[in-house]
């Protein structure tokens, strides 16, 4: 037993001592990943303002006609911050993007919509305009949208009531299953007879800590590229060319 | 590339720490064997990882699973063998799931637009989802796995639609698991079908006009199999960003996830990376905290 004593001993220190290099590793590998990221972001950053400034080539020139319609989601603590989307709703008109959804839940947005409309020079509202309507004072500019949660679940019920009035008028309602009147098309034309937009945005930029659409219209939604962006409050210009840039290069299957 | 090493060395670190803790645990271990290791709990069927906390996990996860194609071409195989090894990552990722507490699983494996594709395809892919099922009854019954099957169905072959009617008629009892496949199925469909469903409720005089809200519309959607049938995660893999007509309604909240790997190399590591993204974020439903 006594001869065992000092093994013991031993193998308990060798332990510790195995314990407390496993802990530095640990600790050091932290560090590193830390460090990583750090470096990272300061090359996001560094790479962001090159961008802005027109130092990458690549960035300069981007094929906006490939976007027809731009939907910004804004978190609502996000969207409080007016300026800030002011100034974002500049730099898309600096990029040439001519039509934008703007976003948030609660609505706060459609409340602030004559101030935004004021406060963005070239910025009319967007009304459910065919492509004909377009007016030449309209091309320089940008049409903006301002849209809530109530534009999304609450409008297709709404739609859907429209159709089935409109079912149930039909001569023999109980023989016909719908099949004539629910259609894409017609939920489409339901949605525009309540005053919702159908159009379909080909890119979607998410601004806040939550990746989620935040309940913009489902409908809408089909084959958009989403985006998450980060925080409004830190947004900048050169993450946002590289963003639509980047969506300009996609390529969709349409799952085909 | 820089989204990809920081993907790679946070993966590379938790991958450590994973294989580090068994030995530091055993350590422990040799003082006091009842010491349990904080952050983890020892659930009965899997441990939960490192960084993830039991009574954080998504109750419903769903999934696109992108990739299948490219992963076969990559891999210098047939797109056949790309698609049968999508499957099996299914059963994995599922199983994975379950064991670690997540109650739902919905997987996008065929959608309305994927008629579009070249005719051989879409053979081998009929024909691989009915040899899978038929051939996972009895392991969805030993695992207690109820298969709820969602989509058009209309143009499927009818010996696919037999073992599909097989499968959900074997595990329908089941409550505590449940595998969701999404095959034909398209959002706006779904949206459509309720619609229907409803005018043919109200010919039956089953609800009034006035009944028609959103609480009602829910209960039409095809998701009305589950008792959660709003994800609390999406994951689509492959690199793509967008939902593509999959649980249009169901997704106002979810929180969506995109990961640049293939749907066949998505394996447990994986998952746990998604898990671990997604109970770091803080989520408010649209409203004000």
């Amino acid at each position: 037993m006594d001869s065992n004593e000092p093994m013991l001993l031993l193998s308990s220190r060798i332990g510790q001592i195995g314990d407390l290099g496993l802990d530095l590793l640990w600790r050091f590998l932290h560090i590193v990943v830390s460090l990583f990221h750090i470096v990272s972001g300061i090359f996001e950053a560094i790479q962001s303002y090159a961008i802005s400034l027109g130092l990458i080539q690549k960035y300069s020139s981007v094929d906006i006609e490939k976007l027809r319609c731009l939907a910004v989601v804004l978190d609502i603590e996000v969207a409080r911050d007016v300026a800030k989307v002011v100034e974002l709703l500049q730099w898309l008109k600096t990029i040439g993007v001519k039509q934008v959804g703007l976003f948030d839940s609660q609505g706060l947005l459609k409340k602030s919509k004559d101030m935004i409309l004021e406060m963005v020079p070239g910025s009319t509202l967007l009304q459910e305009t065919g492509e004909k309507d377009i007016s030449p004072d309209r091309k320089e500019g940008i049409a903006i949208e301002f849209i809530s949660s109530s534009d999304n679940k609450e409008a297709v019920v709404k739609a859907a009531n429209i159709l089935l009035k409109r079912h149930l008028k039909t001569s023999h309602p109980e023989k016909d299953e719908g099949n004539n009147v629910f259609t894409e098309s017609h939920l489409n034309e339901a949605l525009r007879v309540v005053g919702e937009n159908v159009h379909v945005p080909d890119l979607m930029l998410v601004y806040g800590p939550v990746r989620s659409h935040l309940g913009f219209p489902a409908w809408r939604l089909r084959y958009t590229e989403i985006v998450h962006m980060g925080s409004l409050k830190y947004m900048r210009y050169g993450s946002l060319l590289k963003a639509i840039h980047k969506f300009t290069g996609v390529r969709q299957n349409y799952g085909v | 590339m820089l989204s990809l090493l920081c993907c790679f060395m946070s993966l590379l670190s938790f991958l450590i720490h994973s294989c580090l803790r068994p030995w530091t645990q055993a350590k422990k271990s040799l003082k006091d064997e009842k010491e349990i290791d904080e952050g983890t709990y020892v659930a009965g069927e899997e441990e939960t990882p490192k960084g993830l906390l039991r009574e954080q996990m998504p109750r419903h996860v769903a999934v696109i699973m992108d990739g299948n194609r490219r992963w076969a071409e990559r891999a210098g195989l047939l797109t056949s063998q790309g698609h049968e090894a999508g499957a099996k990552r299914l059963i994995e990722f599922a199983e994975l799931c379950f064991k670690l507490g997540i109650e739902t699983v919905s997987a996008f494996a065929f959608s309305t637009e994927n008629w579009g594709r070249h005719k051989i395809e879409v053979n081998c892919l009929m024909s691989l989802f009915q040899r899978y099922l038929k051939s996972k009854i009895q392991f969805f019954q030993s695992e207690e796995i109820r298969v709820s099957v969602i989509g058009n169905l209309e143009k499927i072959p009818e010996s696919l639609l037999g073992t599909i009617k097989e499968t959900e008629e074997a595990t329908k009892r089941y409550k505590k698991k449940h595998l969701i496949l999404a095959i034909d199925y398209s959002g706006r469909f779904d949206i459509l079908h309720a619609c229907k469903s409803i005018v043919k409720k109200s010919q039956q005089g089953l609800i009034r006009e006035e009944d028609v809200d959103q609480t009602l519309f829910e209960r039409e959607l095809l998701t009305k199999c589950t008792e959660f049938p709003s994800p609390d995660l999406l994951i689509r893999t492959s690199g793509e960003q967008r939902i593509s007509n999959f649980l249009l309604w169901q997704l106002a909240y979810t929180e969506l996830f995109f990961s640049p790997v293939l749907w066949p190399d998505f394996d447990k590591d994986r998952v746990i990376e998604a898990l671990v993204s997604y109970q770091r974020r803080e989520r408010r439903f649209g409203c004000r905290i």
